[in-house]
């Protein structure tokens, strides 16, 4: 526990570890006084020369006559809402953008591609007719097919549109 | 979650009724703010009374913190207000030369120009502790001295410090416990046997 107090002191625990830490060292007195020595070292090291007794006893004294602060629950709660807003708002507005100008290069890509696919159909069917015989005659070994040994008792057969 | 944060979070605990939350706010910045009011206030019994109103008016404007700025600049800021009006109360002038933000206060060095009259007993005190701390120090291994020292009087983080020392954060977080440890057993006897004011 003295450990994780050490590292609480120096904000090197995560939220939650912190978060339990403070509720133990508040209700146990023992790990208040540890968290009271620990700062008294700490000052000690930095200011050796501005060490006066502690004022923490005499300030709690005094805290006992003040009221108790609370701040409205209606305050957070209406701050939360407009933390939530304006994130929405925000998300709202980078999603109008992302939208527009995905419609715009939208319109303008549209034909371009149409286009390139009927030169590449044409270009295709230029080459098809040609039976690549290189290819044909080393079937057999190419990595693709499972059958090797086997590909040149089977006969290919291809089927153009041209060559009816 | 980094120091500042740990603050916020005792801060949050006070704004929803929690008044020994402050008190841990106390223990630790009571020294830091003691210091900076002594440089306005020289004596220090009075300096140590505007200390205690300093935080009683924090606490009292806590409801109006909203965590825009640290919460040690803005109780040092409370702190420099206090002094100042305890001075105009009492019909004094502050010292011209604190004229200085809230935020460099910490780092502020003018010790020998504004020594605090103390007296005798809480000066023999003071000096018995602070000689304590230093030789506790010295008899350290020089791996956990180098640690704690790294930590408190550079103010580097874990992760700088296991960078300068070449070894994992795990280990530097052991070695400043456990220095850490050691200094506070060599105090605890003395601290318990101080009569009237606690340390």
């Amino acid at each position: 526990m003295k450990q994780e107090i050490s590292a609480l002191m120096d904000g090197e625990l995560f939220e939650d570890e912190a978060e339990s830490l403070l509720v133990h060292i508040k209700r146990d007195s023992g790990a208040r006084k540890d968290w009271e020595i620990y700062h008294l070292i700490g000052d000690v090291l930095r200011q050796p020369e501005h060490i006066h007794s502690d004022l923490s006893t005499k300030v709690r004294e005094r805290m006992q006559d003040e009221p108790t602060v609370l701040v409205p629950r209606a305050r957070a709660a209406k701050q939360k809402l407009r933390t939530f807003a304006l994130s929405a708002a925000a998300s709202l507005s980078a999603l109008g953008v992302v939208v527009w100008m995905s419609l715009q290069v939208g319109h303008e890509v549209a034909p371009l591609m149409v286009a390139r696919q009927t030169a590449l159909r044409s270009v295709s069917t230029q080459i098809q007719p040609k039976p690549n015989d290189y290819l044909m005659a080393h079937q057999e070994f190419s990595p693709s097919t499972y059958m090797n040994g086997g590909a040149s008792y089977i006969r290919t057969v291809s089927y153009g549109p041209d060559e009816k | 979650m980094a120091d500042r944060e740990v603050d916020q979070q005792l801060v949050e605990r006070v704004q929803r009724g929690d008044k020994h939350a402050f008190d841990l706010l106390v223990s630790k910045y009571q020294r830091k703010l003691g210091r900076l009011i002594s440089r306005f206030v020289r004596d220090s019994a009075e300096a140590e009374d505007v200390t205690q109103d300093a935080f009683i008016k924090a606490y009292r404007a806590l409801p109006g913190f909203r965590g825009e700025s640290a919460f040690y600049t803005w109780l040092y800021r409370i702190g420099i207000n206090t002094a100042k009006n305890h001075l105009l109360a009492n019909k004094r002038r502050p010292p011209v030369n604190t004229l200085f933000d809230a935020e460099e206060a910490e780092s502020f060095e003018e010790a020998s120009l504004l020594r605090e009259v103390s007296t005798p007993e809480n000066e023999l005190m003071s000096k018995q502790v602070v000689n304590a701390v230093q030789a506790s120090l010295q008899q350290l291994p020089e791996d956990l001295r180098s640690a704690l020292t790294l930590r408190e009087i550079e103010g580097l983080s874990y992760e700088e410090i296991a960078s300068v020392m070449d070894c994992p954060i795990g280990t530097v977080r052991s070695r400043i416990f456990r220095a850490r440890e050691a200094v506070a057993e060599n105090l605890r006897p003395l601290l318990e046997t101080s009569k009237g004011n606690r340390w």
